[in-house]
């Protein structure tokens, strides 16, 4: 077993980085606002200092020394935020989102104490404090326009009072309402009262009452701000709490006395920062974290229950024609039924736990596209729609480079500079759209903007410059086709030529991520419109729908997602080009490829394969030629072992139950293995 | 599941003796020992499906309660020659250390301890001997009448059938 502190380790960095993420989530919100001009929320700048707060303690605790002073310089540019004693500017924005990412560096750290990260750390520390200082509040205290009373001023904390400044400032008027809570269910009910204000009013302080109230009620006076009218206010508030009265604006201003004079501490304490620990343990209450491999092996006990129930089955059918045991068999029969049923939900729950939303992904391209609208002087607006769409856990991990990536090239080569989108008749700002969706077993993953397009003619001339493409072959090319050919390894390498393609480098290796995880890449662009490419992945790599087919007396599974169709071979209808065997079929030559030469199952003499499962990559089409259909199944999907990771061609196996054993085919590596391997027509040359 | 610290031929810490367990199996003509320790299961061979381009001495793979598990088979990872292909009898499941791997043998023979005296290390030994062997045991086979026998003594961790 591990190490316990191991785990306690794992714990922390899980939880770490779900406070980072959350950051990060925030941060985006908080720059959005900023950018619309809208108010800032303040429980969004609370939101944030918690986030951090915790992670300094939590940092504190595991000896993440770094992580920790830089949340601590953080929390205290914070905390100046939330107090107004600074304002949300670019370059608080800026050092914000560098956290993000210093954070994220930093918690990888082999060792969380390292020497050499100290420099860079102390540095950014600087540069957090040196934000802190620049902006200056403006002078002349507006909260002296109203009369408060002053033994309520006296007691307002820090935060209450930059609040009510903020809130005078922003143009909204006070007002005291006056009302009785019940002292059993008080929390309850002012949680209730803040939860229903929220939009239009905000509840400022509030204090017991020197009058009213008895053993079981207290009377508040509850302090609030509302951008609505007096009227509106009544009729919300006064038939459910109490009476509301307006705050009169002063016309002369009243000598101030010293504020926070030692009036008597009442025993409610005003809402205050403290709570926030609380506030965050309890939302993570209701969810567990778990280690994917328990869950894996989770999966495999379903496995081992599932060959309990056909051991029951088989004793059912070995007593089914014994009519002295009838009864017995039957009950047998049934609670095998009932135990089947039950698994299959088992199955279904474990599979379901697996999936997490797209929306974790989605936060982090967020901040890329912020991040590279910046370098570039380009205004990017990011729809997203989906965020809720689950995939399995291990899919999301292995789609964030590609995502990134495609991301990335949207905002570099897809949209245009201001000037350049003002000129072509658009808004100056670009739109760049991240759509998810499920699609029957599938997700679809869509990034679409709507910048300058794809210039197609010029993908296919520097295609045949790289001598990618013949001049002959290119002039069949429909524009979809030369399209494609974006995804050619070694033809977007050079980026000054991406840039006039419409798309960045490594479109390859983007498409190679993608079918290795069983998916599928589409690309659609009108050139001065937009572009949109299509990521379409299976929900779950556990289970996979799957062809089954046999081979030379074998049975072989070939993943549904790369099976185009399946149609009867026929011997005679094959031709050779360029040593390769081909078929016709609807009018397009097709490759064909012998599975059972491939593997050397055949023996000379042995009877060919009937029908020819049709297989397609991208734009890619092979031919495999097999002997029989058995039919499609979901199967669970097993890594072969170590000592066969090194044979080319199977990307697992499944038990197809009753321990039956079918090798996964591994797509992507047989056409790659097909079209470009240089050993790969051994089977083939040796057909008379 | 820490058999990989125990795979290679260390004494059983119950035994003041220094005596280690060693399963006996046949393959081929010969007797060989696999530390018990290392085997965590011997099953009659289920279905095996031949895995393509793999090297000959893999059997294929089979599945165990939903994992899949792959299979050497003894006698041709260590080169012997087998009279007219003798099926295989059992499959160990022997853990070597990385991954739980399928040993097709011929015949189970029993469970033996040896005592430091009845083993002699490859080392000490000049004979030409395989990777796969650290030594052998002198034991008494009692299918033969306990006359004196040899069992070559087989390092799990060597098994990783690369």
């Amino acid at each position: 077993m591990t190490d316990p502190r191991d785990n306690v380790q794992q714990e922390f960095l899980a939880e770490a980085q779900e406070l980072v993420e959350a950051l990060s989530r925030d941060l985006l919100l908080l720059d959005e606002a900023h950018h619309r001009g809208e108010r800032i929320d303040p429980a969004l700048v609370n939101e944030i200092f918690r986030s951090v707060h915790t992670l300094k303690g939590i940092a504190g605790m595991f000896g993440y020394k770094h992580v920790g002073a830089v949340a601590h310089a953080l929390e205290d540019l914070l905390d100046d935020l939330r107090l107004g004693r600074t304002a949300v500017g670019q370059n608080l924005l800026d050092i914000l989102f560098d956290s993000v990412e210093r954070f994220q560096s930093l918690l990888t750290l082999e060792d969380p104490q390292s020497p050499q990260e100290e420099a860079g750390v102390q540095q950014y520390i600087a540069a957090i404090r040196s934000v802190g200082i620049e902006e200056e509040v403006e002078e002349g205290d507006p909260i002296d326009k109203y009369a408060i009373d002053q033994a309520v001023l006296a007691v307002l904390t820090e935060y209450e009072e930059h609040r009510l400044r903020a809130c005078i400032r922003e143009g909204l008027r006070l007002y005291r309402l006056r009302a009785s809570f019940d002292l059993m269910t008080i929390d309850d009910s002012i949680e209730a009262l803040r939860e229903q204000v929220q939009e239009e009013v905000e509840i400022i302080t509030y204090l017991p009452s020197m009058e009213g109230g008895n053993e079981d009620t207290i009377e508040l006076v509850v302090l609030l701000a509302a951008r609505v009218s007096e009227e509106e206010l009544k009729a919300e508030f006064e038939g459910r709490y109490g009476l509301i009265e307006a705050i009169a604006e002063q016309t002369h201003l009243p000598t101030l006395p010293p504020r926070r004079t030692s009036i008597p501490v009442l025993s409610m304490r005003p809402p205050s920062e403290d709570d926030g620990g609380q506030a965050s343990l309890r939302s993570v209450a209701d969810s567990v974290r778990v280690d994917i491999r328990k869950l894996d092996h989770l999966m495999s006990v379903v496995g081992e229950l599932a060959l309990v129930r056909s051991a029951v089955n088989r004793i059912v059918d070995r007593f089914k024609h014994d009519v002295t045991h009838r009864q017995s068999t039957m009950d047998l029969d049934r609670i095998g039924r009932g135990l089947e049923r039950q698994l299959l939900e088992l199955r279904t729950g474990i599979l379901d736990v697996r999936m997490v939303p797209l929306g974790q992904v989605f936060n982090k391209l967020a901040r890329i596209v912020r991040q590279s609208a910046r370098e570039d002087d380009k205004q990017v607006r990011l729809v997203v729609t989906g965020a809720n769409t689950e995939v399995d856990k291990l899919i999301v991990e292995e789609l964030t480079d590609p995502l990134m990536h495609l991301v990335r090239n949207a905002v570099d080569h897809g949209i245009e500079s201001p000037e350049a989108r003002l000129q072509a008749n658009k808004r100056e700002e670009g739109t760049l759209a991240l759509n998810a969706y499920h699609k029957g077993s599938n997700v679809v993953i869509e990034v679409e903007d709507d910048g300058g397009g794809m210039n197609a003619h010029l993908l296919r001339d520097e295609a045949i410059e790289r001598g990618l493409l013949t001049v002959e072959a290119s002039q069949e090319l429909s524009r979809q086709e030369m399209l494609d050919l974006v995804f050619l390894p070694g033809l977007s390498t050079r980026s000054e030529v991406t840039d006039m393609s419409g798309r960045g480098v490594g479109m390859d290796v983007v498409k190679t991520n993608i079918l290795r995880l069983g998916g599928m890449i589409s690309i659609a662009s009108e050139q001065g419109t937009g572009t949109k490419i299509t990521v379409t992945l299976p929900i779950t790599l556990a289970i996979i729908r799957a062809l089954i087919v046999t081979v030379a007396a074998r049975t072989f599974a070939f993943p549904i997602t790369a099976v185009r169709e399946a149609i009867p071979y026929m011997p005679n209808e094959v031709h050779t080009i360029h040593g390769r065997n081909v078929i016709t079929l609807r009018g397009e030559t097709l490759a064909i490829c012998d599975l059972g030469q491939l593997f050397d199952l055949r023996k000379p003499g042995d009877r060919e394969g009937k029908f020819v499962v049709v297989g397609s990559m991208g734009n890619r089409k092979l031919g495999f030629v097999v002997d029989e259909l058995i039919g499609q199944e979901d199967v669970i999907i097993k890594s072969l072992g170590k000592s066969l990771s090194s044979v080319r061609g199977f990307a697992g196996a499944t038990d197809l139950g009753d321990q039956k054993v079918a090798l996964m085919l591994d797509a992507p590596a047989l056409f790659t293995e097909y079209f470009e391997g240089p050993d790969v027509f051994r089977g083939l040359e040796s057909r008379p | 599941m820490s058999a990989a610290q125990k795979a290679t031929l260390a004494p059983e810490p119950d035994s003041d003796t220094g005596a280690v367990a060693v399963l006996g199996v046949r393959v081929g003509n010969e007797a060989y020992g696999v530390p018990l320790a290392s085997v965590r299961e011997i099953l009659v061979p289920p279905p095996m499906t031949e895995v393509p381009r793999a090297a000959n001495h893999f059997l294929g793979v089979i599945s165990v309660r939903g994992e899949i598990i792959t299979v050497i088979d003894l006698a041709k990872l260590l080169n012997l020659e087998v009279v007219n292909d003798e099926p295989h009898g059992r499959v160990l499941l022997v853990d070597n250390g990385q991954e739980l791997i399928g040993v097709a043998v011929h015949r189970v023979i029993q469970v033996y301890r040896l005592e430091p005296r009845q083993i002699e290390y490859a080392s000490v030994m000049s004979a030409d001997l395989s990777d796969y062997v650290v030594g052998v045991g002198r034991v008494q086979d009692h299918s033969t009448g306990g006359a004196d026998d040899v069992l070559i003594l087989i390092d799990p961790v060597s098994l990783l059938g690369e």
